[in-house]
């Protein structure tokens, strides 16, 4: 059996926003520690992982480990029906075939109960190794998600390039070119507005801004987004959900084409 | 022709070895395309109305360059590197295969002239597709309009499904691309059919996975190479009434076409047929005459040459010019797409993870691409009109 409770059941509703368009379907792993998915778009150049720590609700019980199969598609379909204020508990029976998404409103007037269900799908997991990054970037989150949107209005590509105080977004398109500094910034009155730059060595790499764009759906979930960044790697591009867990993003950058013989 | 109801028979027996694929998703891959064949479809369908097909103002045909150059322009523009590969001799073997082909041609011919006469258009249409034949011309032609678009081309010494097939087997290129499914026989690891498909079509690709078909068939290589023959091959004649079904049950109960035989030879209600040279056939799919590792030249790709093209294929063969600067003008575009990472480059090859509730989704019907259940969904629906209908009368 396994059982979970969200006061604030609108962070589910977000998460799941903010995943819907990346991947179509996907594994959502229950145990002990907690609830998580990870998950890759068909083009396998972006990954999803989503953790939310069992003591991150309000009641959590999970008797036996369960890989409960959804499609992201209609799973937001019914996440759409339960309130922004509503708390979220979502239950399963060991080999049911369903899971159900009880919405409570605050008033506990109203109560609805939506079956969804499972489907056995095979997901591809990929093992990520823990690695020290060679610059890490703490940005408001509303700040990335405007960079990226702005920037894919002028190109395809951005690359994102780290140096001891500053980060530098760039790109370059048909109709010209656009570059975009953020100082580091450690404000003390306004920490909502911080931007920190922690740096091993300075890094550049390039990527999709069509993914970028995609990730920063998850902005209404953090006030801050961390991005990790270590050369010839993938970037990391990472929410953390206050006291529950945290919304990770892996794109692959571009790489040096084979030369092409012109 | 391939092997008769393989795909069906996949469908059935293992849908978990093959997978729909976006079109798009194959970006940076090097995909081996056999060109016979795919010049023999364009032959047949593109351009074709009746017995007509695309030709230049001097009469000469096009349907097959028309065909390989905006099929190839997509490839391109989607960022895959496609290599493609020529049939060279056929084997002898085939030659039997090869005589009914042609056989079947003149029959068509014959009947073509009397669908004329008659003036069915449907029946003109059948028949002209039927005698469709590839030439010499035709194969230089897509080479040299294949080089000018800076994309390489290999010449099979036999078979272009074996080669193509030994090149993915080398490592040399991700996939291979062709609707002939001969060349999971000859043991290529992947394989993608409709990736060439026009894109006004909208089709998936489909990939099939060699190790997982075996797999799942719970097969190994030589059995499932049996399993091809006993099908019907372009090698060796059918067994009739040996369907694919009955192939598989036979090749998991007896192992191999040797017991087969024998099993069937006691009397049994199948004939078998007096020149069955499964040996033969057998060698052919595993010892195919193919170029191996460094004998295949090296593969490079670069840039379309414009002027060469226009050339060619404006002032040479009338296509219109601007549709085609415009087709160089994407290739051009697209450089780049190709420079996007995969993240198992990164953290390796990807695990299989299945989930531990829930209902297997039933595998789409991979084999004919048509939707059904679409008549039954009116049935219920009631209608207020139905109320009104008795007080009219």
């Amino acid at each position: 059996m396994f059982e979970a409770r969200l006061q604030q059941g609108a962070l589910l509703k977000k998460v799941v926003e903010a995943i819907k368009d990346l991947i179509e379907d996907a594994n959502f792993d229950c145990n002990n520690s907690g609830f998580s998915l990870q998950a890759m778009d068909s083009s396998h150049v972006s990954l999803v992982a989503l953790s939310l720590r069992a003591d991150g609700f309000e009641h959590y019980r999970c008797d036996r480990n369960v890989s409960m199969g959804m499609k992201l598609a209609n799973l937001s379909k019914i996440l759409k029906c339960a309130g922004n204020d509503d708390a979220i508990t979502m239950k399963s029976e060991d080999n049911g075939d369903t899971i159900t998404f009880m919405f409570e409103s605050q008033n506990q007037e109203r109560l609805s109960e939506f079956d969804l269900k499972l489907m056995d799908i095979d997901s591809e997991h990929l093992g990520i190794p823990e690695a020290e990054y060679d610059a890490t970037v703490k940005l408001p989150a509303s700040e990335f998600q405007r960079i990226v949107k702005d920037l894919a209005s002028i190109g395809d590509t951005v690359e994102i390039s780290v140096t001891k105080d500053a980060v530098k977004f760039g790109t370059t398109g048909d109709i010209g070119s656009a570059q975009i500094m953020c100082r580091q910034n450690k404000s003390v009155d306004k920490p909502e507005e911080s931007t920190e730059i922690d740096i091993n060595e300075p890094v550049a790499l390039t990527f999709a801004l069509r993914y970028l764009n995609s990730f920063a759906k998850a902005t209404p979930l953090s006030s801050h987004v961390m991005l990790k960044l270590s050369k010839e790697l993938p970037i990391v591009v990472e929410y953390y959900i206050e006291n529950t867990g945290r919304l990770g993003f892996y794109l692959a950058p571009k790489v040096e084409e084979e030369e092409m013989a012109d | 022709m391939g092997i008769q109801g393989l795909t069906k028979l996949l469908g059935d027996s293992a849908p978990g070895c093959m997978k729909e694929q976006k079109f798009e998703n194959y970006f940076g891959r090097k995909i081996a395309v056999d060109a016979s064949m795919h010049i023999y479809s364009f032959l047949v369908v593109v351009g074709r109305v009746g017995d007509q097909v695309l030709t230049s103002e001097s009469g000469e045909v096009t349907s097959h360059l028309s065909g390989m150059f905006f099929r190839t322009v997509r490839m391109l523009e989607a960022g895959m590197k496609p290599v493609f590969v020529f049939e060279g001799k056929p084997p002898e073997l085939k030659s039997a295969e090869l005589a009914k082909r042609g056989a079947r041609r003149q029959d068509a011919t014959a009947e073509l002239e009397a669908a004329k006469e008659a003036g069915n258009a449907e029946d003109v249409e059948k028949y002209s597709k039927r005698t469709v034949r590839v030439t010499r011309e035709h194969n230089e032609e897509c080479k040299r309009l294949l080089r000018l678009m800076g994309v390489p081309v290999i010449d099979a010494p036999s078979e272009a499904e074996a080669q193509c097939a030994q090149l993915c087997k080398d490592g040399l290129v991700y996939s291979i691309s062709t609707e002939d499914m001969d060349s999971l026989t000859f043991g290529t690891p992947k394989l993608i059919r409709h990736l060439m498909a026009p894109a006004s079509q909208k089709q998936p690709a489909m990939e099939f996975d060699y190790q997982l078909a075996l797999k799942e068939l719970g097969l190994t290589p030589d059995q499932f190479v049996d399993l091809c023959i006993l099908c019907g091959c372009d090698y060796a004649p059918k067994i009739s009434g040996i369907g694919p079904g009955r192939a598989l049950q036979l090749i998991t109960k007896h192992g191999s076409i040797e017991r087969v035989l024998e099993e069937l030879g006691n009397g049994g209600k199948y004939q078998v047929p007096e020149d069955f040279p499964y040996q033969e056939a057998r060698r052919l799919f595993k010892e195919p005459e193919v170029l191996k590792g460094e004998q295949v030249q090296q593969l490079k790709w670069s840039a379309p040459d414009t002027d060469g093209l226009v050339q060619f294929l404006v002032h040479e063969k009338t296509f219109a010019e601007d549709r085609v600067r415009k087709a160089i003008d994407r290739i051009h575009a697209a450089k780049g797409k190709a420079s996007q990472g995969r993240l198992e480059s990164f953290f390796g090859p990807a695990k299989i993870v299945s989930s531990t509730t829930g209902k297997r989704k039933e595998p789409e019907k991979a084999a004919k691409g048509g939707k059904a259940g679409g008549k039954a969904s009116g049935a219920k629906k009631g209608k207020l009109g139905a109320m009104g209908k008795g007080g009219k009368k």
